[in-house]
């Protein structure tokens, strides 16, 4: 079980390869139940993050704890893993590498096989089941993959880029099966550097960059490190209008756009009405975790 | 479940996977039937070359140039020396001819006519002069026929000298109570070699196994879910499997055609005579030969899982080869120097100790040193998975692009 509601944590985790800190004193605590995303700019240490906390590969220095176990290996039957390198043996029918990923976390083949028919046909593949592997699509075989990782019906499911590769189609499957993992009392860790998915879906998220944490929290606590943007367009242009605005106030020829001051809008807008400039358009803009990502990992690291 | 139990059940996962990839499918027929078709292409091979020697054998003669009386006693002496003339040993039909006035040109002439064609056969040698003061005349390079010739000439010449050919001796078999130390060793070498021959064909295959995982990008899979150690022993089992399944079919099929194996070969089988008994001889047997499969191909897995292409697994499969037939010229020079140093090295390195401990229980009675060689070859066998698995675990499981431990060696700063 998870220990004080929490499902995975790591207390400065670091890992060296060579002279480079790759992972350089990663702090996580992921709650028990909830959908939490690691994000980051490519190379920026996540993979290695999850292959620590599932015991694939050993810390250089921290602690971490799975599952209520300070030894992922001893919870490893309870745990589903999709790896961002995606790899089925292409020989295999589709039930039977689904059973086979079952059988390796403890599940019967013969349960692994009735389950294995029953996510396929509930994914929309019941045409693949005894179709082999190397018969399938890229996104098919990754959706088979996924469909392996929780077959076993794992408490804590981690994914690694899950997106990658996948069309819309296959990406709104994905998400759908996300959710219905949370649904059942999963945990689910993923990784990605795609901000939309993390949006939509993240409980919480850590936000990775040269191998440290930069950020912790809600999507909305990172989409709050940014001030909002707010467009207001007077009833007629008028110059005046710039003195009665914040000082960061620009002109874009329709009308106006400026950071929402910390105090609120409503002092502008008392100002702006009592001088009978009026308002014919108004709109706040929330800044999206997208925007939030570049300002804490920095505009060069984003594009990496 | 216990951390035992668990491991177990991956290590069979794991097994049974390999075993149901590598035996279901048709390429492992070719597999099976492997030493059928070595089998035929060496027997096309041997009758050719057996036919083309008997051809020759059968057009050449060693042609004897003596008076009637003297040429029928060395044609008797021939009659008795041929049958125990085997293989190479094996000399052309000996022919009786008139001799003229002067034998030594005649012998000359024979020769020359049967060299050059001229004659219906080849003449390989001739025999003439008085059977006291015999003669051999031979074509350069048949000295062999020329020595067969002579002495029959000097059997056919005591006969005529004691006045009729010596008595044949009456041969009398009488079963011995305990093996000699000759068929001993003989047990032990073919001890020695049976383990050496099965490993030679079945243990290299494990090298290239890991090769499968990397390629199709599943290692991480099998990381995430299973304990290396446990990937590693894993595949060992399910090729050893295979193996099994492999020597099983052989087997059978060998000990049901045993009926159509010359008398001869069943004899000597018969005589081979375990020190420790047939029973236990056999048990020990199958317990070196999976010793001797599950250490080289320990070593072979852990060498081969560095490897990235298969052109590198390729390329391993010399020094493989050179390090079993290494084992087995070792265990074979135990076996024949029982209480050497040789021996006990043999007896006590690794990947030579299961064979030399095969050929040590054809010759020593006792089993306490096989009970302690089996879990001495288990620890090495342990031994060898562990560190296998770690260096493939530090060259392939991190991130980036990762290079084995053997390339980083060689690495310049």
């Amino acid at each position: 079980m998870a220990d004080n509601g929490i499902a995975v944590s790591a207390e400065a985790l670091v890992k060296r390869y060579g002279e480079r800190r790759v992972v350089d004193g990663v702090d996580l605590v992921v709650p028990a139940g909830a959908i939490y995303g690691v994000l980051g700019p490519n190379g920026a240490g996540k993979t290695t993050t999850l292959r620590m906390l599932l015991g694939i590969i050993e810390p250089d220095s921290g602690k971490r704890r799975l599952l209520g176990s300070d030894a992922p290996r001893d919870v490893g039957d309870r745990v589903g893993y999709l790896p961002e390198e995606r790899g089925l043996y292409p020989s295999m029918t589709a039930r039977e590498a689904i059973a086979f990923m079952g059988a390796l976390r403890g599940l019967e083949w013969r349960t692994g096989r009735a389950r294995a028919a029953e996510l396929l046909e509930a994914a929309g593949l019941g045409d693949a089941i005894d179709g082999k592997i190397r018969k399938l699509s890229k996104g098919m075989a990754q959706l088979v993959q996924l469909l392996g990782a929780v077959v076993h019906r794992p408490d804590l499911l981690v994914l690694d880029e899950p997106f990658s590769g996948l069309d819309p189609v296959n990406q709104e499957r994905l998400e759908a099966l996300i959710r219905a993992e949370q649904a059942r009392g999963a945990t689910i860790l993923f990784s990605t550097h795609v901000m939309q998915h993390a949006q939509r879906l993240c409980d919480r998220l850590a936000i990775i960059a040269r191998g440290q944490r930069r950020f912790e929290g809600t999507v909305d606590e990172a989409r709050a490190l940014l001030p909002q943007h707010v467009h207001y367009v007077p009833h007629r242009a008028d110059p005046a209008i710039a003195a009665l605005l914040p000082a960061d106030a620009r002109g874009d020829g329709e009308g106006w756009r400026f950071q929402l001051p910390s105090d609120g809008i409503e002092a502008v807008l008392t100002r702006l009405i009592a001088a009978g400039h009026g308002i014919a358009g108004l709109s706040i803009e929330r800044p999206g975790l997208h925007e939030a990502f570049v300002r804490v990992v920095g505009e060069q690291e984003a594009r990496a | 479940m216990t951390q035992l139990r668990r491991h177990l059940r991956q290590t069979l996962t794991i097994a049974r996977r390999d075993f149901v990839a590598t035996v279901f499918t048709p390429i492992f027929l070719l597999f099976l039937f492997a030493p059928l078709i070595m089998a035929s292409f060496g027997a096309v091979g041997g009758m050719g070359a057996a036919s083309a020697s008997d051809s020759s054998a059968a057009r050449t003669r060693l042609v004897v140039l003596l008076p009637a009386a003297a040429a029928r006693r060395v044609l008797d002496a021939d009659a008795r020396w041929r049958p125990l003339l085997a293989g190479d040993s094996r000399q052309p039909r000996v022919e009786a001819r008139t001799p003229a006035s002067d034998p030594a040109r005649q012998a000359a002439a024979t020769l020359a006519a049967g060299a050059h064609g001229h004659d219906s056969v080849d003449v390989a040698a001739v025999l003439y002069g008085p059977l006291d003061r015999p003669a051999v005349l031979y074509a350069a390079g048949d000295r062999g026929g020329a020595r067969y010739l002579a002495g029959l000439a000097r059997d056919a010449a005591l006969a005529e000298r004691a006045g009729a050919a010596p008595a044949a001796a009456r041969l009398t078999a009488v079963q011995t109570s305990a093996p000699s130390q000759g068929v001993r060793k003989a047990t032990g070498f073919f001890a020695v070699f049976g383990i050496f021959f099965l490993t030679l064909f079945l243990s290299g295959q494990v090298a290239g196994t890991m090769a499968e995982e990397r390629n199709n990008k599943v290692i991480e899979v099998l990381a995430a879910a299973v304990p290396l150690e446990s990937v590693f022993l894993g595949k060992l089992v399910g090729m050893f499997g295979v193996a099994v399944l492999f020597v099983t079919f052989w087997g059978v099929v060998i000990s049901q055609l045993g009926a159509l194996l010359p008398g001869d070969v069943g004899d000597s089988l018969r005589t081979l005579a375990p020190a420790v008994g047939g029973g236990w001889f056999a048990l020990l047997f199958g317990g070196y030969f999976t010793m001797a499969y599950l250490l080289l191909g320990s070593v072979f897995l852990g060498v081969g899982a560095q490897a990235a292409t298969m052109r590198e697994i390729q390329m391993l499969s010399l020094p493989i080869t050179i390090i079993q037939v290494a084992m087995f010229a070792l265990s074979s020079a135990a076996v024949s120097h029982s209480d050497s140093w040789v021996a006990t090295f043999a007896e006590l390195f690794p990947l030579s100790s299961p064979f030399a401990m095969a050929g040590r229980a054809a010759s020593d009675a006792a089993l306490w040193p096989h009970a302690a060689a089996l879990a001495w070859q288990a620890l090495w066998v342990a031994i060898f998975i562990t560190v296998g698995a770690r260096l493939f675990r530090r060259g392939v499981l991190q991130s980036g692009s990762p290079t084995p431990v053997w390339k980083r060696l060689f690495r310049r700063r």
